[in-house]
């Protein structure tokens, strides 16, 4: 496994200019459940597939509520992102204490890619295991959506998708984002199911249970959608006859312990 | 027992209470101003008072903060300068985030309040009472945070002798001409009547949809032979104690 | 690797037995793979060019600048890890408002570079910490002598200033070309053009991979605050140069 021996510290650099530690953070996040991410010119939505460790546990919450103007869907190591989460608060809660208005979504998205970047140039910490899709609706800017990685960057997306079996989604996001533009809510939900129903492992498939999508916008405060209300957008999928027809890329079943 | 007020002794505990800003000491007088049809305009004299003397005659006590935001201070003039020093930090700010998000009236507002806040609870407050203007917004911070926005607001001298004249005078249709005479107005009686005011006036607006412009100082016209400065003397001339 | 490995290159403290430091050169590679980076000081103010590469066509343009503002006459452009880059633009901004606050005067660009320098290498003197895998460029005006001026901050620390400077990928190609140009009378109009030329000619093969063009000024036309260029701009460059470049393609053609 060992490739070698500059991959044990985030602080040493390989002869070729790379940062292996780094890049085994960014591992982490592929092996989280997917998450995808669109957007519209009113809205973003973000969805993320739950998982759960065992039959007799619950799923683990896979997207957070940061601000009534945002939330992340997260892919990784989800302590880290909690304690991320919690940090986003905070800098959201204070900003509306200070200015009166809420966080630009692009400034805490910067802040906290500086956040993850520091921990990559100390010896002392560890780069943070989780990847984020930022959904955001600015009053200033109109709706945002992020992704942050443990390296330190920050990209901001039309529409993309994160964590195992991604790909899938993103062939799905790709082909039809530039539609995007003018979709009504509902439809954007849709898109979001459509393209979650491809990253589902194995002979699994999305249902009340395992989904989850926010939604926020344009005078839409930061909504989550799951269990019951989720059905009404997962029967109109089953009636396509989308779901469960994912394209499946071989188990990844790995020890889903800590991560989700 | 020493009487200094700081030990030389750098092991010795603090002995006496630290000393912050407990009064000002070179301070600008009343800020008025209004909303009128179509912005909002603010006025101040250019006097700066170092004590009771008259000290610094152009000093400016409105500014710009960006493009779209006017600020006018009453009260410790070096404060003032600080805050805006921070102010415009804050503007550069905006433009190295490179996000579309510009400070406007509202949150500048909510900023100076949480700062005045902040500062008084330490117990070391910046001595100034704020009128802030922006596009369609106009509103008030004090040096112990407290804050309103009103259709007309007046500081220190001007909440006493401006407040009842725009109180009768100010309506919502006000024109920009009309404006700008009710401020004149006002400074003129508070030139009158407040020892720490100045003719020398400057008048600030934000008009909707364009930027902040504060105007060059300007001297007003004022009329000392009313009734009331003529017989300052209450009839008791020749009595020698006048 | 020559002489890498032998355990003398595990640390920015240890110095190999020749007096190299190779942690430092390893974070320099990480810079002269990524996307090409130019800084041109033109007759009337500074040009910064720069390729960012997108990984995926569905990125909003736009987005993840590698040009940014650090003080109202003065930007920056880096390439490199675009984290790392970050970081020094974070302390570029501190350095630059806090000299404001402090002397009243907008910082000096020998005194910025000086700074971003000091900065950068302490990066490289300790063991608990790795230098910076980015490589950044400073265009700045200079209110004594009335002039922008042009520095470059490398990995080491070192910082020198310059006519015409480059890094990442195509730096050597990239210079061979600003070599060529008469800086002392190009206009910062025309160095945005040529900027644009220089960086689009170094494409490597992939020439399909989307990649968007970043090119901002420090000119005196508009009084030396440093401005990213309108898109129009930058799209107008960019025509430009594909036509300058075809045109050198089909001229050698002929010759051939």
């Amino acid at each position: 496994m060992f490739r070698n021996q500059y991959d044990t510290d985030v602080t040493v650099w390989s002869p070729e200019g790379r940062l292996l530690q780094v890049e085994y953070a960014m591992e982490s996040v592929k092996q989280g459940s997917a998450c995808v991410g669109l957007r519209s010119s009113n809205y973003v939505v973000i969805g993320a597939l739950k998982r759960s460790v065992n039959e007799m546990s619950s799923h683990q919450k896979k997207i957070m509520e940061i601000d009534s103007h945002m939330g992340i869907a997260i892919a990784g190591l989800t302590a880290d992102a909690r304690s991320l989460a919690k940090w986003m608060r905070n800098e959201c809660l204070n900003h509306k204490y200070v200015y009166g208005e809420s966080m630009p979504s692009k400034r805490l998205c910067d802040d906290l890619a500086d956040r993850h970047q520091r921990t990559t140039q100390t010896y002392v910490r560890r780069p943070y295991g989780v990847g984020l899709l930022v959904g955001a609706y600015d009053e200033a800017t109109g709706p945002h959506l992020y992704q942050t990685c443990p390296s330190g960057n920050v990209y901001e997306y039309f529409a993309t998708s994160i964590g195992a079996r991604s790909q899938s989604a993103k062939t799905y996001l790709e082909k039809h984002y530039e539609g995007f533009d003018n979709t009504e809510k509902d439809e954007l939900i849709m898109h979001a199911l459509r393209a979650l129903s491809g990253c589902v492992q194995g002979d699994g498939e999305l249902n009340k249970d395992n989904g989850s999508i926010a939604v926020v916008g344009k005078d839409q405060k930061f909504i989550l959608i799951e269990n019951d209300e989720l059905s009404v957008y997962l029967d109109k999928l089953d009636v396509e006859g989308g779901n469960g027809e994912g394209e499946g890329e071989g188990g990844n079943d790995g020890d889903a312990m800590e991560e989700s | 027992m020493s009487t200094l007020s700081f030990s030389l002794d750098p092991t010795a505990a603090q002995t006496t209470p630290s000393q912050r800003t407990q009064y000002p000491i070179v301070t600008g007088t009343s800020v008025v101003g209004l909303k009128y049809k179509g912005g909002v305009m603010l006025a101040a004299d250019t006097l700066c008072s170092y004590g009771s003397m008259a000290k610094y005659k152009d000093a400016r006590r409105i500014r710009t903060v960006g493009t779209n935001t006017i600020i006018g201070a009453s009260g410790e003039y070096s404060d003032f300068q600080s805050i805006m020093d921070t102010l415009e930090g804050h503007t550069q700010d905006d433009v190295n985030y490179d996000d579309g998000h510009k400070s406007d009236a509202k949150s500048i507002h909510s900023y100076l309040r949480a700062i005045m806040y902040q500062r008084r609870s330490k117990m070391n407050p910046l001595w100034n009472d704020l009128v802030i203007a922006g596009s369609g917004f106009l509103g008030y911070v004090d040096k112990i945070g407290t804050t309103y926005e009103d259709d007309f607001i007046a500081t220190g001298f001007g909440s006493y002798l401006a407040i009842p004249i725009l109180r009768s005078k100010w309506r919502p249709d006000l024109t920009e001409g009309e404006a700008r005479a009710l401020l004149e107005d006002c400074l003129r009686v508070l030139f009158y009547r407040d020892c720490r005011a100045l003719n020398r006036i400057q008048i600030a607006k934000v008009a909707e949809g364009e930027t902040g412009v504060v105007s060059e100082p300007y001297e007003l016209e004022t009329n000392w032979e009313g009734a009331g400065f003529e017989s300052t003397k209450g009839g008791m001339e020749g009595d020698g104690g006048w | 690797m020559a002489s890498s490995g032998s355990g003398y290159d595990l640390s920015p403290t240890t110095f190999s037995p020749d007096g190299r430091i190779f942690q430092v050169e390893y974070a320099s590679k990480s810079v002269a793979s990524s996307g090409t980076l130019i800084g041109l000081k033109c007759s009337d103010g500074i040009v910064l060019a720069c390729e960012k590469l997108l990984a995926n066509k569905m990125l909003v343009p736009g987005s993840n600048k590698r040009i940014n503002t650090v003080s109202k006459t003065s930007g920056c452009a880096f390439t490199g890890f675009v984290s790392d880059g970050r970081q020094i633009v974070n302390r570029a901004r501190e350095e630059a408002s806090s000299y404001l606050d402090t002397y009243g005067i907008p910082v000096p660009p020998s005194v910025l570079a000086d700074r971003l320098a000091h900065y950068v290498h302490y990066f490289t003197l300790h063991g608990a910490l790795r230098p910076f895998g980015a490589s950044m460029v400073l265009g700045c005006y200079e209110e004594d002598m009335d002039e922008a001026s042009l520095y470059m901050v490398e990995p080491s620390g070192q910082v020198f200033k310059y006519f015409g400077c480059a890094a990442g990928k195509g730096r050597q190609g990239a210079k061979t070309e600003i070599e060529k140009l008469d800086l002392s009378t190009l206009t910062v109009a025309q160095g945005v053009k040529e900027a644009a030329r220089i960086v689009t000619m170094l494409r490597d093969d992939g020439k399909d991979k989307p990649m968007e063009l970043e090119i901002s000024t420090v000119a005196a036309e508009n009084n030396y605050v440093h401005k990213p260029c309108e898109k129009s701009v930058i799209a107008e460059a960019e025509k430009w140069a594909k036509e300058q470049i075809e045109e050198e393609e089909d001229m050698e053609e002929d010759e051939d």
